[in-house]
């Protein structure tokens, strides 16, 4: 009796270990063809450039910044916003996360806002505002070890105050007509192309403030392809790209904030946690290009 | 470089699989467990805190009271030209009276930022907010006296109240620190005094 049970019982669990032996070779081929689908298909045919986008076209235009100016509504210069439509003076996280967006894709409800344009002192809208989320400008070992924007981050690019171009990280061309130099300030394009501002925001977080108190010194600028020991962690480069449906004299546009190397771009980042996690886990980190949706293109 | 990302992404997912075949829901479990082990490594979430800025003070507090640092300073050197560009007594002791207000409201703004630990440095320094006099119409000022003055620095003076009294009661109503409140309860009492009287030396432009 005392040697049979033993015995019965490393019978059973010899059953036990084939049977489980066998679910595990049959999910062990699942997961190969699957990863090998979900992986190898697209890598084959990709564009190896880390990037995806948010299309968000013009929502509204309020005298607030709830970055510079919580809680004033009223007490900054003009702005437009793209992205969560309900964006004022007194917005938080959760009027964000609540808010229909105008971005392609819908679940991003990210607020960005920039000084408005003014032609002969009438604001003008970009016809495309695109926000693209890149893994550029560092070393690939840095992209690789992309980790997503923290929900509820803030920050700023450009500078508002800038007294002239040397200040100035603003970026000024032509869309379809590159032989017309950039330029910090204003350019004058040909009929029939559009006016563009490029502004890129820092891509180094200090890993802990989703603000600050000069609402910039919680992120940095890359050092030598790297982010500095005081922002060690690296976050997605977001560029803001815009185009404005004019062209001509330049001396008839103004920015709110002032002449065109005045152009800055405040971000407050809604993207849910799986969606933003998700295309820097499958585009940034392997440098692959996505679309809208997140998935390589 | 491929064959290992595939090999630890295949073992990444049949640890997944099993988690999730285990907890009996396969589909549902995989990819929020996917996603929250991307962020878990991401950034040590629990350790963000939501703003830079501590103590009694909360953001809006210190936005005001810089902005109104910025825009007192930008107005009292408009104030001070008055007595130079007008004989007129009435502006000038309408100019005089509202500049020591200013200066007042200036000391007790910096006073009150310097205990928020806010940096010393004003953001808006140099910057052409609305309310403000801007360079160009500085220039303008300092090119014109008596009643072409008069009417220049009205609209500014005019623009500036309008602009003070309208963010002071945004602070009134969202504000926290109470000796902020009360100074911004100040400005909005002050500023609407101020405008009638400005009204009374200086129609105002119709509507």
């Amino acid at each position: 009796m005392d040697r049979a049970a033993p015995l019965s019982g490393t019978h059973r669990w010899l059953r036990l270990a084939t049977a489980i032996g066998a679910l595990l070779v049959l999910l062990g081929t699942y997961v190969v063809s699957t990863t090998e689908r979900a992986d190898a298909a697209p890598v084959a045919n990709a564009i190896r450039v880390a990037e995806f986008p948010a299309d968000c076209t013009y929502s509204h235009r309020l005298p607030d910044d709830p970055i510079i100016f919580p809680g004033l509504p009223g007490a900054s210069h003009m702005h437009s916003f793209f992205g969560a439509t309900v964006t004022n003076a007194n917005t938080t996280l959760p009027d964000l996360v609540n808010s229909p967006s105008t971005c392609n894709p819908r679940v991003d409800v990210s607020s960005y806002w920039v000084p408005t344009l003014y032609r002969d002192n009438v604001p003008v809208e970009p016809a495309i505002a695109t926000f693209y989320y890149l893994g550029e400008g560092v070393r690939s070992d840095v992209v690789a070890n992309t980790q997503p924007f923290p929900l509820g981050l803030r920050l700023v690019a450009g500078n508002a105050k800038a007294a002239g171009p040397n200040d100035s990280i603003a970026r000024w061309s032509c869309l379809h007509a590159g032989h017309v130099p950039p330029s910090k300030n204003f350019v004058n394009c040909p009929s029939g192309t559009m006016l563009e501002s490029y502004l890129d925001f820092p891509q180094c977080w200090n890993g802990r403030d989703l603000d600050s108190p000069d609402h910039k010194s919680h992120l940095a600028y890359p050092v030598n392809q790297a982010c500095p020991s005081t922002h060690p962690v690296h976050v997605p480069k977001l560029r803001q790209v815009l185009r404005y449906p004019v062209t001509g004299d330049p001396s008839r546009f103004r920015l709110a904030s002032g002449p065109g190397y005045t152009m800055h771009g405040d971000f407050f980042n809604a993207w849910p946690v799986a969606e933003m996690a998700r295309r820097v886990q499958d585009c940034i980190r392997p440098v692959i290009k996505c679309g809208h949706d997140g998935r390589p293109i | 470089m491929r064959t290992p990302v595939s090999a630890s992404m295949s073992l990444f997912l049949a640890a997944l699989l099993v988690a999730a075949c285990a907890s009996g829901s396969p589909a549902q479990t995989a990819p929020s467990a996917a996603t929250s082990t991307t962020t878990a490594t991401a950034v040590p979430s629990g350790e963000v805190s939501p703003s830079g800025t501590a103590g009694p003070f909360s953001a809006t507090d210190i936005a005001w009271l810089q902005l109104t640092v910025a825009m007192n300073e930008r107005l009292l050197p408009v104030l001070d030209m008055v007595p130079s560009r007008t004989t007129d007594p009435a502006w000038r002791t309408f100019a005089a009276r509202l500049a020591a207000a200013h200066r007042a409201d200036l000391g007790t703004a910096r006073r009150l930022l310097a205990e928020s630990g806010a940096p010393a440095t004003n953001p808006h320094e140099g910057h052409d907010m609305p309310g403000m006099v801007t360079e160009q119409e500085l220039t303008a000022l300092r090119s014109v006296t008596g009643v072409a003055f008069q009417r220049l620095v009205g609209q500014h003076v005019r623009a500036h109240l309008q602009q003070a009294v309208r963010i002071a009661t945004a602070e009134q109503r969202s504000g926290v620190y109470a000796a902020t409140t009360a100074l911004a309860t100040e400005v909005v009492r002050v500023g609407g005094t101020e405008l009638a009287r400005l009204d009374r030396l200086d129609r105002p432009p119709r509507a």
